[in-house]
């Protein structure tokens, strides 16, 4: 009962003109981020921090998420209308949906997207709402250990579930944790790695990586694509902005489905919207009377993928708000933002600021509404942005992050890392080294090693605390799990490929 | 083969992570672990990736028809992304002295010049109004700070 009555205070909070304002913000930048290639949600939210600092954290905070979960609305406008995702968890909405834009459907293509991501998006903060609570029950028994052993999961989740080599998954999430440990140890105050620059004792901060790794880099990538001649071309929207009784019919079954899948999808650690869209995706072409259609139009496979790629945002946002540990990149740049505002996510946060966590909850149902109101009727103004010449585009970028790297501490050693990280992100996404478990061991790798330490304080040395109770057990037998499933998917998919579409 | 060099660079980075671990000067004081625990066991991670990649590299050379996965050839157009780097370090160092508003315009308008050619109206709008504004905005509006160099204002 005490729970509903936060419920409804957090709307109190979320619908105060500010926070209506801030959420407004916050879902457009984010359907602009989504729409334009070249910066995504995690480079958003990082690159307003340093802008934001000193805001309210609630209406900050009600802005970041409201850039997350609505870049993935305006990712399907790109991908349907110049089949590149716009942001990658839209990448199978690019197969069907611009066959169905070839087929003068992109109204109706636009559409099922918007409608989809809004049914499938609120059915995630339902599930949000509903399961928050009860989780942070369970998270009040965690101690240092126990804590521990959930990093140590979602890690090795995310790095072997991300990319195609779960050694460079690895490698990707040590490098984030060695790059975590630049800085003055804050239990010992010795200054470690900072290689004689002052700035590093402060460490290395995770927003001019993210920026680095995910624009900096994406920059690189565009620009070299315009010189190869391989820049990809917009469509116009053609056909009605809405559906036939037909299409309806079609697409109601795949939005809840997505809906549903993205959501479970979203609360594990690793998998991500990516995944999400991928198994909605199958699923329907498994169960569809016409499997041949997919691939040439189909608008299930638009609806499915389109609608689990928009729930998994909120159901990835459940780890990070009642454990306080991100299941992946974007939620790992989320709670950086936390902490920079001086909010630890937690279960302890549940019973401190009910209105921040209830009020940032509630304003995803606004923020939900907002989306569906500028990416239906309004979406032929998102459109004139794939207009923008890529030439000019690209150069405002790293304009935009030299502004919010230069903001953090006045200081050009943010710009020069901006720039090492960028053709360390460049050089990465060559070789096939993911760069998302990266960030999201970097994020949590200070952490990691407070609880590490605080643990081993605790037990006097003795090991044996990471084993000894069932919480601990459970996560690391998951870890061990995570570690295998790139090893035994192959041989599962080998046993049963009758209808394997892959 | 781009993976025996990823290979070879972990080995080195775990090298030189042990050696810097090592020069960190220990007062283990009330912490039974001090500083250099954690990151001991990071240089054993990065050992065990070096390990899992040598598994890797070992795997696919049994079965080469996946011979295309991850080979990096240098390409011709990749200068481009050298070319960038090059004069976005250059920015990057008349930043300070020149100030944000100066250095930003031009270097939008060489690269904007080059990528969005023949347009050049466009470009230096682009690139002084984004300068002028970005700069006013974020330094009267929001108070960051953007360093001002020799410009008056």
């Amino acid at each position: 009962m005490e729970t509903f009555t936060h419920i409804i205070n957090g709307f109190a909070v979320c619908l105060q003109p500010i926070n209506l304002w801030y959420t407004f913000l916050g879902v457009l930048m984010g359907t602009i981020i989504g729409v334009l290639p070249g910066i995504g949600p995690s480079a958003g939210i990082a690159l307003l921090i340093p802008i934001t600092y000193g805001m309210n954290p609630t209406s900050a905070l009600i802005m970041m998420a409201g850039i997350y979960y609505g870049a993935k609305y305006g990712g399907s406008t790109t991908a349907i209308l110049i089949r590149t995702p716009g942001e990658a968890a839209s990448v199978m909405t690019s197969i069907d949906g611009y066959e169905m834009a070839k087929k003068g459907r992109a109204g109706a293509a636009l559409a099922v997207s918007a409608i989809g991501s809004f049914i499938a998006g609120t059915i995630g903060v339902v599930g949000l709402t509903l399961f928050a609570v009860p989780l942070t029950s369970i998270a009040l028994k965690f101690g240092p250990a126990e804590y521990f052993t959930l990093m140590l999961f979602a890690m090795t989740a995310v790095s072997t579930l991300t990319g195609n080599s779960p050694a460079k998954g690895v490698l990707a999430t040590i490098i984030g944790l060695v790059i975590a440990t630049i800085g003055i140890d804050l239990q010992s105050g010795q200054a470690r790695y900072t290689m004689g620059i002052p700035e590093f004792q402060d460490g290395v901060g995770f927003v001019v990586v993210v920026v680095g790794l995910f624009a900096m880099a994406e920059v690189f990538r565009g620009l070299e694509d315009m010189v190869k001649g391989t820049a990809p071309a917009a469509m116009k929207i053609t056909g009605k902005l809405w559906l036939t009784r037909e299409e309806w019919r079609r697409s109601i079954g795949p939005i809840w489905r997505g809906g549903i899948i993205g959501f479970v999808i979203g609360v594990l650690p690793g998998a991500g919207g990516t995944i999400a869209s991928i198994m909605s995706y199958t699923t329907e072409k498994r169960i569809s009377k016409h499997p041949e259609e997919f691939g040439h139009g189909a608008i299930e496979g638009v609806a499915g993928p389109e609608s689990a790629n928009n729930s998994d945002t909120a159901g990835a946002l459940v780890p990070l708000l009642t454990l306080g540990v991100p299941g992946g990149g974007a939620t790992a740049v989320m709670l950086g933002a936390f902490i920079m505002y001086g909010v630890q996510p937690g279960p302890l946060l549940f019973q401190s600021r009910p209105d921040l966590v209830w009020g940032l909850i509630d304003s995803m149902y606004v923020g939900n509404v907002m989306l569906l109101i500028l990416n239906l009727p309004l979406v032929g103004l998102f459109v004139r942005l794939l207009y923008i010449p890529q030439g000019i585009l690209y150069p405002l970028i790293v304009a935009i992050s030299a502004i919010g790297a230069y903001a953090i501490n006045g200081s050009t050693v943010d710009l020069w890392l901006i720039l090492f990280f960028g053709i360390v992100g460049y050089v990465f996404g060559k070789v096939d080294i993911p760069v998302a478990p990266l960030v999201l061991s970097l994020v949590l790798g200070g952490i990691m090693e407070q609880s590490f330490r605080q643990a081993m304080t605790i037990s006097g040395g003795n090991v044996k605390v990471f084993y000894g109770s069932t919480i601990t057990v459970i996560l690391l037998v998951m870890s061990v799990i995570s570690v295998l499933l790139p090893f035994i998917i192959p041989k599962l998919r080998a046993l049963g490929s009758s209808g394997d579409p892959s | 083969m781009t993976d025996r060099i990823i290979l070879v660079c972990t080995l080195l980075l775990a090298g030189v992570y042990f050696w810097a671990t090592a020069q960190i000067p220990s007062l283990e004081l009330g912490d039974p672990l001090g500083p250099k625990a954690f990151p001991r066991l990071l240089g054993a991670g990065l050992l065990i990736s070096a390990a899992m990649l040598l598994a890797e590299i070992l795997r696919d050379r049994k079965k080469p028809k996946t011979g295309a996965s991850s080979a990096w050839t240098w390409e011709r157009h990749e200068w481009v992304v050298v070319a960038i780097s090059a004069w976005t370090a250059l920015y990057i160092l008349v930043f300070e002295p020149l100030g944000y508003m100066l250095s930003t315009a031009i270097y939008l308008l060489v690269l904007t010049a080059y990528f969005n050619r023949g347009r050049w109206l466009m470009n230096v709008l682009t690139s002084v109004l984004f300068a002028a504004i970005s700069y006013f905005a974020f330094t009267k509006l929001l108070g960051v700070n953007l360093a001002p160099g020799i410009l008056p204002f």
